[in-house]
């Protein structure tokens, strides 16, 4: 969340969002079409220099962040490990099966896992919600009702979870206990979602009706006090996604890690 | 009265979208710890990731939320910095698209638990669809994707069918879902 | 002098609702008037300016007619809530969002946030301040200057300093007094001793929505003091008028030799830093403490501390014994928090207030009466079925200290209940402490209102940059700060 952590600007912030937010869906669709793990390897490690240099946040903030991403690895290749389609069998027990093919697919689907959640998170980390709604107004002519509604809800969300630390104590306090299990849960969800849904709508209900107070209206044109453009670092950007591209296919050629191109088959 | 949503809808539907977009963040990692005890237990609360389109049509009733909600609930949690990246926008719209297609061959009129867990289900085979393309689900054994498909779908209808229902049933008795639900023809005849 | 606004004949009803809140109501407002509205809660007048801004039907659907309705050419709308009238983070963004909506160029915009910030007298270094680090006070101000970048000639304020201390609520008259000079001004308010010499007539509605009086603020005050009281508007001298009729009995001092509440060498840390230390604290069986201190002093986190729900160090003893010790914690301290909804955990007022007794496994026939007697005491018997959240802002703060008591603990910690109520249930609430103080229980209360620190507390807590400054009794206190007017100046 670039909403309320401090962080130094670098390059990567200065980014077209709209460009940003446009390469980032670019890779993603070339990354689906990748069925070679070692480029993926290599695209991975790509990205990783971006999180790890370019954001601008501290060391410390980043390694807690990495965190979730190991089990994003785990998550994304397990299943198809123990319980994918193959012909080279490496080991059976009961209902795991764990072939060649399964096994190079489910590393194949980790890998990716990561570098979604790497760019993922570098997009998220140095972008400023407010100059990504101005510039999908801009650039992608989105409607100012819509881009202006998502500003405001974000500058609600630090209002919100303090009142969900007075919520949490208020529930101590009266001594809500939500019981076990599936029952349990429910409770405990309904008695911190309710109050917190009630006052949000009220909440942003108001701020509606305020905006509206301000002549704010859909029809119409309007000025905007930030001009997101186009720059110089937008090529850096596309250059060093270039320069990426073009070096993992020619490693993965090169040097390949492992024997297999295409895990489909 | 104006076509469209009106700003209040918009900006009510969107601060829902990022409640749970919050939660969709948060739910990632318990996904990921769950889903380490294998066979796709982790799929019964996959249906928390189609609830804010649920829950914000239910609460708001108007065409167009069911889709806003998913949307900008993915929007969310990929701001907010969720494991999935992009692919979480690709499919929050196809998840989105598929609620709000249900409530749409219900022509908008009706509000209960079946028409809640019928989008569950329907949102449930539209991420599906998509993990046949992302998630190579076509390459596991039949019966384990079976499995896959009856743990999600089930836990569609669980979360945001039932769970979703009820938590606006508990909503509406704070008075809350007054302020944003359409006045009625009855209310303007009282006008005398 | 010209009409600039009115409205003929207005029918309104909100959906679900079955009865109309108007009924037939004209009102129309001249050219450079300043009108101040007032009217019990729920008589609708937010709805009232809502309607003469447009903003009802056009932004919110609420079914009404009217026979002939003229909204004024330019306006501005200040709202209650300072959280909730904001739609970007930073100062600057906020006055640009509506230069923007007026077309404005860009390059002019730098100049005139410049100008709006300096006609409220807030002075940035850099405009580019978060909105969330600024004072409610500051942040009503900020709403002043996104108003008066409308350029408008009428101005609707609607109770914009319900949610303000005693120093904000001047601060934002202050600037309104000198932007609206020249403006036509309606102001909605029930706290109106800040308001009073800049108003010249006054209209006065019923729970029904019927105005009961329109005229010169003198004609009013004069003729309806009685119906102001009934209606807990915060007129000048509401509190003389009030301690004439109650006249406050001197506080027995307490007479026990053991204190109920003791705290020495008491931190309280966030992360490892403290934020808050207490020397020595007592208050005994009888006490009625009242913690005072500027807004952020650590007022709260002191009563947060002592209900152990953050880090701490040192001692803190509730009737001889060690607070994090105690079994049955729940059943010696009650606490009520400032936000009322917060610590609703159920659907209904009766279940609400029952809630603690089920907790402990009391029989239903155990249940019964003594709920139906504290909801009486309450006034709140007519409400039993009804949702919490449903209930007007006043019953909701009833409810919450019922709610909290009803096992009667001897330690009642409060975070300020009387905020934001109107003269009618702050003098209700603080009687009903007061019974409960003459029992012998001790009450434990965050306030910023001067009156209530004078006339109703046996001692004060004063807290100063994270640190208890002071603690001794009321009229230890009041002597040895007696240069203080403010609020209490016009009692005398």
């Amino acid at each position: 969340m670039s909403i309320d952590f401090s962080y130094q600007e670098t390059w990567l912030h200065k980014i077209n969002p709209s460009l940003k937010l446009g390469f980032v869906f670019l890779l993603f669709i070339h990354l689906i079409m990748i069925h070679n793990t070692n480029i993926l390897i290599n695209y991975m490690f790509g990205t990783l220099i971006l999180y790890l240099f370019f954001t601008g946040h501290p060391w410390k903030r980043l390694m807690i962040i990495f965190l979730p991403f190991l089990l994003i690895f785990l998550t994304s290749s397990t299943s198809m490990i123990f319980f994918g389609k193959g012909d080279v069998t490496w080991f059976k027990w009961g209902l795991i099966h764990i072939t060649e093919e399964s096994f190079f697919r489910g590393l194949h689907l980790g890998f990716r896992g990561i570098i979604f959640a790497i760019i993922g998170v570098v997009f998220a980390l140095t972008t400023r919600p407010v100059y990504l709604f101005y510039s999908f107004m801009q650039q992608l002519k989105l409607k100012p009702k819509y881009a202006y509604s998502f500003m405001a809800a974000i500058r609600l969300i630090p209002l919100m979870i303090e009142e969900m630390q007075t919520l949490h104590y208020a529930l101590k306090v009266r001594g809500v206990q939500s019981g076990k299990g599936i029952r349990g849960l429910y409770n405990k969800l309904k008695s911190y979602s309710i109050p917190l849904l009630s006052q949000s709508i009220r909440k942003a209900f108001r701020i509606a009706v305020a905006m509206e107070a301000k002549r704010f209206s859909n029809s119409g044109n309007r000025t905007y006090y930030y001009q997101i453009n186009f720059s110089k670092v937008d090529l850096v950007f596309v250059f060093y996604l270039i320069a990426v591209f073009t070096l993992s296919y020619y490693m993965a050629v090169q040097y390949p890690y492992f024997p297999i191109t295409d895990v489909r088959l | 009265m104006e076509k469209g949503l009106k700003l209040t809808d918009i900006l009510v539907t969107i601060i829902i979208a990022l409640i749970f977009g919050i939660i969709y963040k948060l739910w990632g990692p318990l996904y990921g710890v769950i889903s380490t005890l294998g066979l796709h237990v982790e799929q019964l609360i996959y249906g928390m990731w189609f609830i804010a389109a649920v829950v914000a049509y239910l609460i708001i009733r108007k065409p167009g939320v069911a889709l806003l909600a998913e949307v900008a609930a993915a929007q969310g949690e990929f701001i907010f910095g969720g494991e999935w990246g992009v692919a979480t926008l690709i499919f929050g719209l196809g998840q989105g698209l598929a609620a709000e297609l249900i409530f749409a061959a219900f022509r908008y009129q009706r509000f209960d638990m079946i028409v809640a867990s019928l989008a569950g289900v329907a949102s449930a085979l539209a991420s599906l669809g998509i993990d046949f393309y992302y998630g190579y689900i076509g390459d596991l054994a039949l019966w384990n994707l079976l499995i896959l498909f009856g743990t999600r779908i089930a836990g569609g209808i669980l979360i945001s069918g039932i769970f979703a229902h009820l938590l606006v049933k508990a909503l509406e008795k704070t008075g809350v879902t007054n302020l944003v639900r359409p006045a009625s023809q009855e209310d303007y005849k009282a006008l005398g | 002098m010209s009409t600039v606004a009115n409205v003929k004949n207005m029918r309104l009803k909100f959906p679900g609702v079955d009865s109309l809140l108007f009924k037939d109501f004209s009102l129309s407002l001249k050219k450079g008037e300043k009108v101040l509205i007032l009217g019990p809660s729920g008589s609708g007048k937010s709805t009232l300016l809502q309607v003469l801004t447009g903003l009802i039907p056009h932004a919110v659907e609420v079914p009404m007619k009217t026979d002939e309705i003229n909204i004024p050419d330019s306006w501005g709308y200040l709202f209650q809530d300072p959280d909730s009238q904001f739609c970007m983070p930073f100062v600057d963004e906020e006055i640009a969002f509506v230069l923007e909506n007026l077309q404005i160029p860009k390059e002019e915009m730098n100049r005139y946030i410049h100008h709006y910030l300096h006609q409220v007298g807030l002075a940035f270094k850099n405009p580019h301040t978060k909105i969330q680090t600024l004072s409610g006070g500051m942040k009503q101000r900020l709403a002043i200057a996104s108003v008066l970048a409308l350029e408008p000639e009428v101005l609707f304020l609607d109770e914009p300093t319900a949610m303000l201390d005693s120093e904000g609520t001047k601060q934002v008259w202050e600037t309104i007094k000198q932007v609206g000079e020249d403006k036509t001004v309606v102001i909605v308010e029930h706290k109106i001793e800040e308001v009073v010499d800049f108003v010249d007539r006054v209209v006065l509605l019923d729970e029904q929505g019927v105005i009961i009086a329109d005229g010169s603020k003198d004609e009013v005050f004069a003729s309806y003091k009685q119906v102001l009281l009934e209606h807990g508007i915060w007129y000048p001298g509401v509190w003389r008028d009030y301690l004439n009729s109650k006249p406050p009995s001197p506080s027995p001092s307490p007479v026990s030799i053991n204190p109920s509440v003791h705290l020495s060498d008491f931190s309280v840390y966030r992360g490892k830093s403290v934020k808050l230390h207490i020397p020595q604290a007592n208050a005994y069986p009888g006490d009625w403490v009242t913690i005072i201190g500027e807004n952020g002093a650590g007022k709260s986190t002191l009563l947060l501390a002592m209900m152990n729900l953050l880090k701490t160090k040192g001692t803190c003893h509730f009737l001889g014994q060690d607070y994090k010790s105690i079994k049955n914690f729940a059943d010696h301290v009650a606490f009520v928090f400032q936000n009322p909804e917060f610590q609703f955990v159920t659907n209904s007022v009766y279940e609400e207030a029952a809630y603690s007794l089920r907790l402990d496994h009391w029989t239903e026939e155990q249940i019964s009466p003594r709920v139906n007697q504290l909801l009486k005491t309450y006034h709140l018997e007519n409400h039993t079925h009804i949702h919490p959240y449903q209930l007007s802002i006043g019953q909701k703060r009833r409810l919450s200290v019922a709610a909290s008591i009803i096992k009667e603990q001897s330690i009642i910690l409060l975070d300020e209940p009387t905020f934001g109520q109107d003269a009618k249930n702050t003098f209700a609430i603080l009687e009903q402490l007061e019974q409960l103080r003459r029992q012998g229980k001790t009450i434990i209360m965050v306030t910023h209102d001067r009156n209530i620190v004078e006339y109703f507390s046996t001692k004060v807590w004063s807290i100063h940059d994270g640190k208890l400054a002071n603690d001794s009794s009321t009229g230890e206190y009041l002597e040895s700060n007696n240069h203080v007017t403010g609020e209490i100046s016009y009692v005398h």
